[in-house]
């Protein structure tokens, strides 16, 4: 049992060294092309999930990704501003968004999947502010933008050794779960928790509803603007077709679907399936043949809710649950509810 | 002139727009449910008549209404698999699985037809009045448009099947007790939204040459109409067609057609924070 | 400590409250009955602050507090239970106790305590409301009567001066009514609350209370000791074939 508990806090640990060494044994570049983008993926869908798991589903986060990847690239693009600045300037313009949306909506009970058609609409929002700002900020609209190339400068996020990408992408994610770890010893993930399932029982326990859910939005917000200045950074080059917009922002919510949002490994696992059945389809039908991945995944996405609708997570802590099989103490005199939640 | 242009095309426009709208509000109505995947249809609905008339030379009418029943079954199928399996489920699940069809749809047009536009010549000429200019295929839309919603007044409120929609969309509980199998509505309210998909894409065919991201713009219109006139409200979604033609209209003509879309965006955003129940409609009672 | 004046409340066009004004002191023991509809559970919840009263004023200790988020009004010391329990299911039962300990207090030192130490806090509220559980407890696993006093427990967890009860025995046997008549009287003794309670199970509440409001279509139609109350010719008409 204690060797159990051990190993159980142990694997994070043991994961990450495994993926500290993993480019020492291999050094295809190809192989790390792949593992940075799927830690990026895995970074972004985690960091979507802080929400997700409490409820709160955003179908916009395509747009903060889009402001973090855009900001960057044009303040360095057109004022030679260090992307690392950049970075910073991005996350806080979407935290910026995220408060003011998230603000009105959670004051004014816009929950559920209102919410989520509220944060739609900012994705498309954001998709034609870039587009319609082709000339004047120079985004290059639909046919996108290539960030001006300085070979290798650490002052200005630019290598092109992948390796330190390899390594930035890491850290990131290894930050992301560090903070799902913080959030979950924290009372904050108490408050979320109990929102989640029932606001007005939350209220009346003295929850301050509107500041948890804002400032939740407004963390995840801020560090998906990060993770595409790491993504802008790493492929130098930016579409609002990948970058930003609906498809975007669906694609990191069936990331989430799909590996589980309610558990820490989750939205990481979902992330590395989709980003490896892309690149699989990608080499064995060719670049023409990615969309066939995307139709697997959509029908994987309506499969898995439709049969799993509590989530993978939601099955499996179920068969947890039948496992632990305490004897049910009624210690109050007379009968057993007649299921009260029926 | 320039704007009197705009509001008199935007509305026309706008009689396809009420076409578009009213399959999704429908939906939600009777359904209760956020159809995410309806622009996709109609996406479908534009490549069917290019692969029937181009591909196959089949006559343009005739491919229409050949879409507009492939549409239909089209709509039977998302019913029983994505829909009828989900109608207990929390809303958040059911847009999610719609979203998975969006997605799936969008992707199989882009693999069998490529991501280059494709369409269907018809020429159709720019009447003018004075110095108003009017494009045919706009004024064919808006014909169609209301001769089909007219027909849908018609049966919604003449026919039994009619009435019973309506029955199930007010109130599902009362009207199973009065002896509606809400289930068959739903299957016929599918059947009908589909088929409204279909002849929204026949109209949209002298309009545009398809792509496959469309079909995301197209379920994005729908949706900006029907937030503004309310959420199954039919008469809201109406109107609401008709404003955002003129908005988008005025929009794209004085400044770009992104800046007319997102001041749409915007008004739909204000509305769904502000007044969920639409601009027309009345605050629900809970 | 509490005052209503001239709390009024409409749904759609119909009046649940019409002018609704009574002060309550520090201490006092309350209880609110009146036929099913009379607008009692819609009074707490603006008293609560889940609703929001269309003329009238709430003040509590000297504050007005009308249209106050619910949330605060809680952390300003007005705890309440529901009359169908709402368990945070997803929680064990002390996980439960703990977000009023965490969240409902107005000290907010009480936050950064550790869990450790404030789960052993909550189980002595629930060893108050006579609640045994262990630490694994869930919600569905208790019956309605249990969950009734988990929603009391969790309300005493916030430490409130004025305690609001919606209902705590009804569709409880006689020994469980018994028992939590006992509660009660505990509660008060030993937390020196004022408390309002709703309850349609008069024998108990008039045997316990210090003072009852009656309400009928939202008019507060009657006040006085439990005694009176049982001989005001209104009440009786009102609850007119009812045992007082």
């Amino acid at each position: 049992m204690k060797f159990m508990e051990n190993f159980k806090k142990g694997t994070p640990l043991l994961i990450l060294a495994l993926l500290m060494i993993c480019p020492f044994v291999f050094s295809s570049p190809y192989l790390l092309h792949i593992f940075i983008l799927i830690f990026i993926w895995s970074y972004v869908t985690t960091v979507w999930s802080y929400m997700g798991r409490f409820g709160i589903i955003s179908l916009g986060h395509g747009a903060f990704f889009g402001i973090g990847v855009y900001t960057t690239a044009l303040l360095f693009n057109l004022y030679n501003v260090s992307p690392w600045l950049g970075m910073l300037a991005g996350g806080l313009a979407a935290a910026t968004i995220a408060v003011i949306l998230g603000y009105s909506c959670f004051k004014f009970g816009v929950i559920g999947h209102y919410f989520a058609i509220a944060t739609l609409v900012l994705a498309e929002i954001i998709t034609l502010v870039i587009i319609a700002l082709r000339d004047t900020l120079e985004t290059g609209g639909k046919l996108g933008l290539t960030v001006r190339s300085l070979g290798t400068s650490p002052l200005f996020f630019q290598f092109e050794n992948k390796l330190i990408f390899y390594y930035l992408t890491l850290a990131l994610l290894g930050l992301a779960l560090l903070i799902w770890k913080k959030i979950d010893d924290s009372k904050v993930q108490r408050a979320l928790k109990a929102v989640g399932e029932d606001e007005e029982a939350a209220l009346s326990l003295g929850i301050d509803v509107v500041k948890y859910k804002t400032t939740m939005f407004a963390v995840s917000a801020f560090m998906t603007a990060l993770g595409g200045t790491a993504y802008i950074q790493f492929t130098m080059f930016a579409d609002p077709t990948t970058c930003t917009g609906v498809g975007l922002s669906l694609g990191i919510v069936f990331k989430a679907i799909i590996g589980g949002m309610f558990t820490l490994w989750g939205p990481t696992i979902g992330s590395a399936l989709i980003v490896v059945l892309e690149e699989y389809t990608r080499l064995a039908l060719g670049s023409a043949f990615v969309s066939y991945s995307q139709i697997i995944y959509g029908l994987l996405i309506i499969i898995l809710i439709r049969f799993l609708p509590g989530g993978l997570y939601g099955t499996f802590s179920d068969l947890f649950r039948q496992k632990r099989k305490r004897e049910v103490q009624v210690l109050l005199s007379g009968r057993q509810a007649a299921d009260p939640y029926k | 002139m320039l704007i009197l242009n705009a509001v008199i095309n935007g509305l026309l426009f706008g009689g396809v727009l009420a076409l578009m709208a009213f399959g999704m509000n429908l939906m939600f109505g009777v359904v209760q449910i956020v159809h995410l995947a309806y622009g996709q249809f109609i996406m479908v609905g534009l490549y069917l008549v290019y692969l029937l008339t181009v591909l196959y030379h089949v006559p343009l009418l005739l491919s229409c209404v050949l879409a507009i029943i492939a549409i239909a079954l089209l709509s039977v199928l998302c019913y029983y698999s994505v829909v009828k399996p989900l109608l207990k489920a929390p809303p958040i699940n059911q847009l999610l699985a719609l979203a998975g069809l969006w997605i799936v749809l969008e992707n199989a047009c882009l693999a069998f037809f490529g991501a280059t536009y494709k369409g269907v010549q018809v020429v159709l000429p720019v009447l003018h009045v004075g110095e108003i200019y009017i494009a045919a295929s706009n004024l064919i839309g808006f014909g169609v448009g209301l001769i089909t919603l007219g027909l849908l007044y018609l049966f919604l409120n003449k026919t039994y099947t009619g009435v019973a929609i309506r029955a199930v969309a007010q109130d599902t509980e009362v009207s199973g007790v009065m002896g509606i199998n809400s289930r068959t509505i739903y299957l016929i309210t599918f059947v009908v939204g589909g088929a409204l998909a279909g002849v929204t894409a026949a109209c949209f065919v002298p309009v545009y040459a398809v792509h496959p991201h469309f079909g995301s713009a197209f379920t994005l219109l729908a949706f900006i109409i029907v937030i503004l006139g309310g959420m199954g409200n039919l008469i809201g979604g109406f109107i609401g067609a008709f404003i955002i033609g003129v908005v988008t209209s005025i929009g794209s003509t004085l400044l770009n057609p992104e800046i007319g879309q997102i001041i749409a965006l915007l008004i739909c955003l204000l509305i769904i924070i502000l007044r969920p129940q639409g601009l027309l409609g009345v605050r629900a009672r809970t | 400590m509490l005052e209503l004046s001239n709390v009024t409340k409409n749904f759609g066009g119909l009046c649940v409250l019409k002018r609704v004004s009574f002060t309550l002191g520090e201490g006092e023991f309350v209880g609110l009955i009146g036929p099913n509809g009379s607008g009692k559970t819609t009074l707490f919840n603006i008293i609560a602050g889940s609703l929001h009263p269309d003329g009238g004023k709430v003040t509590f200790s000297g504050r007005d507090i009308t249209g106050f988020p619910p949330n605060k009004i809680c952390r300003l010391g007005i705890a309440r239970t529901f009359q169908i329990p709402r368990p945070i299911k997803t929680m064990s039962v002390v996980e439960n106790v703990m977000l009023g300990i965490f969240f409902g207090r107005k000290n907010s030192t009480d936050a950064s305590r550790s869990s450790r130490e404030v789960r052993q806090e909550a189980f002595e509220y629930l060893n108050l409301t006579g609640l045994q559980v262990d630490e694994w407890t869930m919600p569905h696993e208790l019956t309605a009567a249990a969950l009734r006093r988990l929603e009391l427990a969790r309300a005493l967890a916030t430490k409130p001066q004025l305690l609001l009860v919606d209902e705590f025995m009804s569709g409880l046997n006689a020994s469980e009514v018994l028992e939590a008549s006992a509660i009660l009287k505990r509660i008060r003794r030993e937390k020196k609350i004022t408390i309002i309670w709703i309850e349609h199970v008069m024998e108990s509440l008039m045997n316990l209370v210090e003072r009852v409001i009656v309400l009928n279509y939202g008019e507060l139609i009657a006040e006085g000791k439990p005694a009176e109350i049982s001989k005001d010719k209104r009440v009786i008409e009102v609850y007119l074939g009812e045992d007082l």
